[in-house]
């Protein structure tokens, strides 16, 4: 057991060695979040002046801004953009050589990518958290929500990364990523409230994707960190809500790479 | 003794689409069923003894590369039996793996960004290779090249010579048992190449390490292998001690002329020329070759014959090449 969390954790320490070595990438990536902050906040900021209202579908400016700001550094620590990266994986043929690792493949192209989630939770999300802290003063409980919000994390990116690896998967049959991946995206963040938070979407619609295992990436913790006491039934079934589709979705994307890589016809060579 | 890799009756069949041609063409394909079986190997038996060098030779598309993914567990045979290390590498990839040793021609298995000795750190531990194997083979590889140079360097400052050594280096930490090279002195210069053919050899000597070589380089199948094997058309179609074939194209050479005159002119009027050496004569648009049989006529003797009438303006010597050797073994020049 050990050792084979050694395994992984030498994965991740390279990781977050080799991201450091982009120093320029990571200060350019800060920028790109606070221009786009920027522009959320004018977007939002013409959505309640045009309501006429202080509240909004139950939401009022300040709680939306703070939804908005951490949903955005989230996004920049769970999208690890790993469709991509199995996609030119397929394309160039160096999926050979991961294949062969002493790993199972979902496993190592996760712990290969999680140094970038560990140095992007450390240089992104906690400085964005505690900025939004102390300027809110009080928006957000610092109490048991942490805890609760950790958990539903951790559920997460387990749930986005199977998401990812099943999109992934679907380039063995495809062998072309572009337009498979986009779609992901939009879908991915739109039905997962990290555009727009799930209290703006029509009943209806809500009425859907509240079944579906998207809320639990941005939504439910989001929701568990920003909540005062939400009692304890609350808790568990946003947390059994994850935890159930983390168990169905890590199942159902081992099954699907393994009857799909005996379609595997690596390229080149 | 114990066979490391067995091979029988092995089959790989590929399901490839029948492309249509043209902008309607390609719509159609869009819901084609039309699909055409390609046989990429077929039905191949082969044993290997631990500690042996393999020379693994074909033509591009003969089957190679197919044959070594089955053989390392990324490819499933259609049919047939294939054990390696007394285990399926197919159905057991991941314990498979932990055994065996890859390097893919251009492509590599190092951390680009960072030096060398991050990715062996990293390879130490995915592989659970001991601190004392782990020191006992960097202080053998400290014997053999000017390691330390190499450990502390960014893998994207390395010359090619230095990545394809250092991934070698790379594919042996784990001591494997057997080690798949496939090209591993593409693009290299001669120096490189023959340091690279020595380090191979004393790693497979040192540790009995298994190797399965393929090359289209004459030189490095001579300097590394007892024993070759020749794909071709997914058929095995050789497979013996190099001595065998050593014999044949040790007594072959290719002499490559670039007349001052036209080329197919002079090379029509060489084949007359040139009747009494029983040489075969080819050319391409800027080269004539002149396959000689060194057993039968000296090439220099060759060489004088066509100055004698023709002026030269470039000339090389080449060794016989794979793609010749297969010709000379299906017009029966060898036996198996």
């Amino acid at each position: 057991m050990k050792n084979k969390l050694k395994k992984y954790f030498a994965l991740t320490r390279l990781g977050i060695i080799e991201t450091f070595q982009w120093r320029l990438a990571l200060f350019v990536m800060i920028l790109g979040n606070l221009l786009y902050l920027t522009l959320i906040y004018f977007l939002w900021k013409a959505i309640f002046s045009s309501a006429g209202n202080d509240v909004v579908n139950g939401m009022t400016f300040e709680m939306t801004m703070v939804y908005l700001v951490l949903a955005t550094s989230l996004y920049g620590v769970v999208e690890l953009y790993i469709v991509w990266e199995i996609g030119r994986n397929i394309q160039n043929g160096k999926i050979v050589l991961d294949l062969l690792r002493p790993i199972k493949y979902k496993h190592y192209v996760f712990w290969e990518n999680s140094g970038v989630l560990v140095v992007n939770f450390l240089v992104t999300f906690i400085p964005t958290f505690v900025i939004v802290v102390i300027m809110t003063k009080g928006t957000i409980p610092l109490g048991w929500n942490l805890l609760y919000f950790i958990l539903a994390f951790v559920f997460s990116i387990v749930i986005n990364y199977n998401i990812d690896f099943i999109v992934g998967t679907i380039c063995l049959y495809t062998e072309s990523i572009w337009g498979i991946n986009i779609m992901k995206q939009m879908i991915v963040a739109l039905l997962s409230g990290a555009t727009i938070p799930l209290a703006f979407f029509p009943e209806k619609f809500v009425a859907v994707v509240k079944y579906l295992p998207f809320k639990a990436i941005y939504d439910t913790p989001l929701t568990l960190l920003m909540t005062r006491n939400p009692g304890w039934q609350t808790v568990i079934s946003k947390l059994g809500f994850s935890l159930f589709w983390m168990i169905a979705i890590s199942a159902f994307s081992g099954f699907f790479w393994r009857i799909s890589i005996k379609q595997v016809t690596v390229n080149g060579g | 003794m114990n066979n490391i890799i067995e091979l029988k009756n092995v089959t790989k069949e590929f399901k490839v689409l029948n492309r249509h041609e043209g902008l309607k063409g390609c719509i159609k394909d869009l819901f084609s069923r039309d699909y055409k079986i390609v046989r990429a190997v077929d039905n191949i038996d082969l044993e290997v003894t631990q500690g042996e060098i393999i020379g693994f030779l074909g033509q591009n598309g003969a089957g190679k590369s197919t044959t070594i993914k089955m053989m390392t567990g990324v490819l499933e045979p259609s049919s047939g039996n294939l054990i390696i290390n007394n285990r399926i590498p197919y159905t057991d990839r991941t314990k498979n793996s932990q055994e065996i040793g890859v390097v893919f021609g251009q492509r590599t298995q190092l951390w680009w960004s960072l030096p060398l000795v991050e990715s062996f750190k990293l390879l130490k531990d995915i592989y659970q290779i001991s601190d004392e194997n782990y020191n006992e083979m960097l202080e053998l590889y400290g014997s053999m090249v000017d390691i330390e140079t190499l450990l502390h360097k960014p893998v994207r400052q390395m010359s090619l010579g230095q990545r394809t050594l250092s991934d070698i280096l790379a594919a042996f930490l784990h001591n494997p048992k057997v080690v798949f090279l496939d090209e591993p002195t593409i693009g290299l210069d001669v120096a490189m190449k023959s340091k690279i053919r020595e380090l191979i050899l004393e790693l497979n000597r040192k540790k009995n390490t298994t190797v399965i070589l393929t090359s289209h380089d004459m030189g490095d199948v001579d300097a590394l292998c007892q024993r070759i094997v020749i794909i071709d058309k997914g058929n095995l179609l050789y497979d013996n001690e190099i001595s065998h074939l050593k014999h044949f194209f040790g007594i072959y050479r290719t002499l490559k002329i670039r007349p001052r005159e036209n080329v197919i002119e002079v090379a029509n009027k060489l084949k007359d020329e040139l009747y009494a050496f029983e040489v075969s004569i080819t050319n391409d648009d800027t080269w004539i070759s002149i396959l000689v049989n060194e057993e039968k006529n000296r090439i220099m003797k060759v060489l004088e014959a066509v100055q004698e009438t023709h002026a030269i303006k470039d000339m090389q010597l080449k060794e016989i090449s794979t793609e010749d050797v297969i010709k000379k073994i299906y017009e029966g020049g060898v036996r198996n």
